[in-house]
């Protein structure tokens, strides 16, 4: 494995979700994340909702947040709608922010 | 799955003028309140239907319009037909309503030109959609809503055009049996099936909202289509009972529809409660407490219940759904043009903001107060009262203008 989870999890947070204000992987959004030793990389994700008119263009933005790794080779990211997504997914500071704690 | 290309999502110039005008009519139609006394206050008063005509058309359809250019492709999962078209939708709609609120307060014969600029303009609106349509592969409800509201408005700007030509006295038409079946197609088919809709899909995603049941929207669409394909047999056949089911429905309708929004609401994550919140809640607030001096007109009636009725839908619930929406939408469309190829390489603004955030606070309560003040206005009888509304209402809708051109000129 060249990047851990933690790694690629933690290289993925610094995509923000304009509406909301807070990042994918605290959101709960990012299911998976690897990498194998060629470089190759692969996000499971999901979207708050399947009616997202982002969902293009933040896909696109998880992608460049791995290809942006050192030595990443190809990034695919696949949305997936199982497990619908709730917050109780989401990171405790999440909830406690939008009031759902 | 599917996604919203960049394809998908329209430019923004060509939905920009949607709002621009949208927020201007709605200016115009408060404006226009300072104009009416309670002498005025009957359906078939050319003030009332100028003015109906000078809101619907110029603010919440024109409005309706440009936020179905975005969102059309996020509720069918498919691109546009030919969302050029939507460059001379809005022309059109604005010389349409003009004429028309034109005619109704000096001049008939310039009705069917009006209704006719109006009638070309919305059939262009609905053959995109209808087009759009045949490109989805599998519809789902908020999708059949979609095609149901549309269809419903077909006929309805028929009609219209149909009456406009017998206000100016071209053909000869039962006028009044005409109306009930144009104002129910309209609102009852277009607006609010429409909202119905669109409702289900906007409001759990701006409130993430989960778990909700969506049976009380298939119940509430079904009832309010019954309701109005009953109104329009009523319109030809001499039969109260028929009319009076299909009231009954539609108020039944209603309140399910409320229940459903409840839902949501109650099933929200985000608890936080800003300008969209508070526009959405008294929107629904507005509707059950026109639906309470629906029924209660029935029961009594007493004309200034169903008249404030009338004015706590559409300037209560269409207006403010309407301008909460506004919050959302023109913000998320100046971002994703603006700035959002500048994701990763600078810091950008969050949608949130993109507001002004006194000002869209100074619209929220000059226009609640100006509302609750000319529904008393109406209640009551009262000419002082509608000028203490109007001047409310004046300053709320300057202050949405102002909103407007801030949020559109973000940099």
């Amino acid at each position: 494995m060249m990047y851990s989870k933690e790694e690629l999890f933690l290289a993925i947070s610094t995509v923000i979700d304009p509406e909301v204000g807070f990042n994918l992987v605290e959101m709960g959004l990012i299911y998976d994340a690897e990498c194998n030793d060629e470089g190759n990389a692969h996000v499971t994700m999901t979207l708050s909702t399947k009616a997202c008119p982002m969902h293009q263009m933040i896909q696109q933005w998880v992608k460049e947040s791995v290809e942006k790794m050192a030595n990443i080779n190809e990034v695919v990211v696949d949305v997936v709608w199982e497990p619908v997504w709730n917050i109780t997914m989401a990171d405790d500071n999440v909830k406690k922010a939008l009031g759902g704690a | 799955m599917f996604s919203i290309s960049q394809d998908f999502a329209p430019p923004f110039k060509l939905i920009s003028p949607f709002f621009i005008l949208g927020s201007l009519f709605y200016l115009l139609a408060s404006v226009y309140i300072f104009f009416f006394t309670s002498d005025n206050f009957f359906i078939q008063d050319t003030k009332v239907l100028a003015f109906v005509h000078l809101f619907l058309l110029g603010f919440v359809m024109m409005v309706i319009f440009g936020a179905m250019a975005q969102l059309v492709p996020v509720v069918l999962e498919v691109g546009h037909a030919a969302v050029e078209l939507f460059y001379v939708i809005w022309p059109l709609l604005s010389i349409g309503t003009i004429l028309m609120v034109v005619g109704f307060l000096a001049s008939p014969s310039l009705l069917p030109y009006g209704g006719t600029v109006v009638l070309i303009s919305m059939m262009i609106f609905v053959m995109e959609i209808f087009s759009t349509m045949r490109n989805v592969k599998k519809m789902n409800l908020v999708m059949n809503s979609v095609l149901i509201s549309n269809t419903f408005l077909f006929f309805g700007v028929i009609v219209g055009l149909t009456m406009a030509l017998g206000y100016a006295g071209i053909i000869e038409v039962d006028i009044m049996a005409l109306l009930r079946s144009h104002v129910y197609l309209v609102i009852g088919g277009y607006i609010i099936i429409t909202l119905m809709g669109l409702s289900v899909v906007l409001l759990p995603m701006f409130g993430l909202s989960h778990g909700f049941s969506m049976k009380p929207l298939t119940i509430s669409i079904t009832l309010m289509s019954i309701s109005v394909v009953m109104v329009v047999i009523s319109s030809f056949v001499e039969y109260l009972l028929i009319e009076y089911i299909a009231y009954s429905l539609a108020v039944l309708s209603l309140f399910l529809y409320f229940y459903l929004v409840y839902t949501i609401f109650k099933t929200r994550a985000r608890k936080e409660i800003d300008i969209y919140a508070v526009s959405l809640m008294y929107a629904y607030i507005s509707m059950l407490v026109a639906l309470v001096f629906g029924v209660s007109y029935l029961i009594s009636g007493f004309e200034p219940l169903i008249i404030a009725s009338a004015w706590l839908m559409f300037f209560g619930f269409f207006g403010f759904a309407v301008t909460g929406h506004m919050y959302k939408i023109i913000p998320f469309l100046v971002w994703f043009e603006r700035f959002s190829p500048l994701v990763g390489k600078e810091k950008v603004p969050m949608l949130a903001d993109m507001l002004p955030k006194r000002s869209s606070q100074a619209q929220l309560v000059f226009c609640v107060a100006g509302v609750t003040v000319i529904t008393f206005a109406i209640l009551l009888q009262d000419d002082t009262l509608i000028k203490a509304g109007a001047s409310f209402l004046v300053v709320g809708a300057l202050a949405l203008v102002r909103n407007v051109f801030y949020m559109i000129n973000y940099k």
